[in-house]
């Protein structure tokens, strides 16, 4: 489902973010990309999405070769990868229910689609009876569904987490990791970035290890700190 | 179905941006307006001396004056001296009397003119035709040199003058509006950029989801085009007072000048006002959110 050949990332400042990486993640996968900040998490899972491009290097995704992608195909590569925020970055001015059709809207869908895909959504995450409210009225651990349902709403292939429970309390935290197991456990690829010890060490999942730009371990069935 | 639900979010989200800074697209809006009328005006000049200029075209002959008084013996004789010269085809003779019963019944009701003159100030007149306009200059010299005339006055001259004038006007008028568009442009452009800036994480958002970069600028584009109509609007309405009562006016002072009161005329350069401001505005909506697109 996404595979990296020899992938570097040299930012124009001369800060080296990924250096020769290369990783394979298969259909249904569930992994963890941990290490410390500034590692290169998140300008990997950029690079999914095609909102960064490699220096040199190959990044596939879904049989799809992002690198080469010509621009006005970057639309329908998204529609198939879901980006889940630790700051959750939901439009404030609308409902939850807004919020999440918003995904929708934008890509054009049908407006019958719309509302059922909508609701569907908010109730896998559970956000169906907070679906009227503004995410100023919402918790931490809301907003976070919230932006989980906006997420999946498309059906994605795969789906990015990139700190989803920083903000969030450790109960909500497990909910929310709860919830990605989930989603995963409904065919849908899951890449999660963390620093959350417990949750890695708790889930079991593979693990892979990125510290200064490079991959230092992958790990099945791996935790947080090498054992 | 589709197209339309795109369409109802586009106008949502255009009146929405609208919504979030009002004062400036009002400030947008004036000055598109003033922009617009300024050219409507100079569009409406330009068609109304070229007006003059076709009127004046239509009168092709040389009038040549004789100040004295004239006995028909003189005006006979003088008339056949004129149709001797090359060139001429035909010669009318006015006497001093008959042109000013002429004017008299012309300008009844407009003018009054026992207030403003007691006598008879117009002279006896030749009217000349000539074969064709080239000649014009030519045939007038001749008549010149003929002791008895006066005067000899051809519209050719002044013709070409206005054409000229026009000219002038045309392409000082084309600079200058060109220049005011480009500065409405950029206050267009700075409007719906704060909505673009307000929105920016929105904008992130649908970019992210795989909206196409089309569908993220459509409610700018609306947007745009609402502030270029809403001007538009403004600036025809400003338009139509002023020119009919200007139109009015300059009648009444000046009723030989042609002014131009065509309905279907003036709509037309109402119709290029309105889409003009329409298109200024589809532009700089278009232009505001370009910037934004090619970084993400």
């Amino acid at each position: 489902m996404i595979e990296l050949k020899s992938v570097i990332k040299t930012f124009s400042n001369g800060v080296e973010a990924l250096i020769n990486v290369t990783l394979h993640v298969g259909k249904e996968e569930f992994i963890f990309l941990v290490g410390p900040s500034g590692a290169g998490k998140t300008t990997l899972m950029k690079m999914l999405y095609r909102e960064e491009i490699p220096s040199s290097g190959q990044v596939v995704v879904d049989r799809i070769n992002v690198t080469k992608l010509a621009e006005d195909q970057i639309p329908f590569l998204r529609r198939n990868i879901g980006v889940v925020f630790q700051d959750y970055k939901l439009l404030p001015r609308r409902t939850v229910y807004e919020n999440v059709a918003f995904a929708l809207q934008v890509t054009g869908a049908p407006r019958s689609q719309i509302r059922r895909r909508t609701m569907q959504a908010l109730e896998l995450v559970g956000m169906l009876k907070r679906a009227k409210s503004f995410p100023s009225e919402l918790s931490g651990g809301e907003k976070q569904k919230t932006c989980i349902a906006r997420a999946i709403v498309n059906n994605p292939l795969i789906l990015l987490a990139d700190e989803p429970t920083g903000n969030l309390d450790p109960q909500t935290s497990w909910d929310i990791m709860e919830l990605l197991d989930k989603i995963n456990r409904r065919k849908t690829t899951v890449v999660v970035a963390t620093h959350n010890k417990n949750i890695v060490d708790g889930m079991r999942k593979r693990v892979v290890v990125i510290e200064g730009g490079r991959i230092t371990r992958d790990q099945q069935l791996g935790t947080y700190s090498q054992e | 179905m589709s197209t339309f639900s795109n369409l109802e979010f586009f106008v949502v989200e255009a009146f929405r941006g609208i919504g979030r800074s009002p004062l400036m697209s009002f400030v947008a809006i004036g000055i598109v307006t003033v922009t617009l009328t300024i050219f409507g005006f100079f569009m409406l000049g330009v068609i109304n001396l070229g007006n003059v200029v076709s009127t004046m075209g239509a009168k092709l002959d040389i009038t040549s004056y004789v100040n004295k008084d004239l006995s028909n013996r003189d005006a006979a004789e003088l008339e056949v001296r004129l149709k001797k010269i090359d060139g001429v085809e035909k010669v009318n003779y006015y006497s001093k009397d008959d042109s000013w019963k002429d004017f008299k019944e012309e300008y009844s009701g407009k003018l009054e003119l026992g207030e403003v003159v007691s006598e008879n100030p117009l002279p006896n007149t030749f009217a000349i035709k000539v074969r064709s306009p080239e000649i014009l200059p030519n045939v007038a010299a001749a008549i010149s040199k003929i002791e008895e005339i006066d005067e000899v006055r051809y519209s050719g001259k002044l013709i070409s003058q206005v054409q000229n004038l026009v000219e002038a006007v045309r392409l000082a008028g084309f600079v200058f509006v060109f220049l005011l568009f480009f500065a409405t442009l950029l206050i267009v452009v700075n409007t719906i950029r704060l909505t673009v800036l307000a929105r920016e994480t929105d904008i992130y958002i649908m970019r992210l989801v795989g909206a196409t970069s089309s569908f993220v600028r459509w409610p700018f584009v609306i947007e745009g085009i609402v502030i270029g109509v809403g001007g538009g609007v403004f600036a025809v309405l400003l338009l139509r007072a002023t020119y009919e009562t200007l139109a009015f006016k300059v009648s009444a002072a000046f009723p030989f000048l042609p002014v131009v009161t065509d309905s279907f005329l003036l709509s037309m350069v109402f119709a290029a006002v309105g889409i003009t401001g329409a298109m200024l505005g589809m532009i700089g909506g278009y232009i505001s959110v370009s910037r934004l697109l090619k970084n993400a």
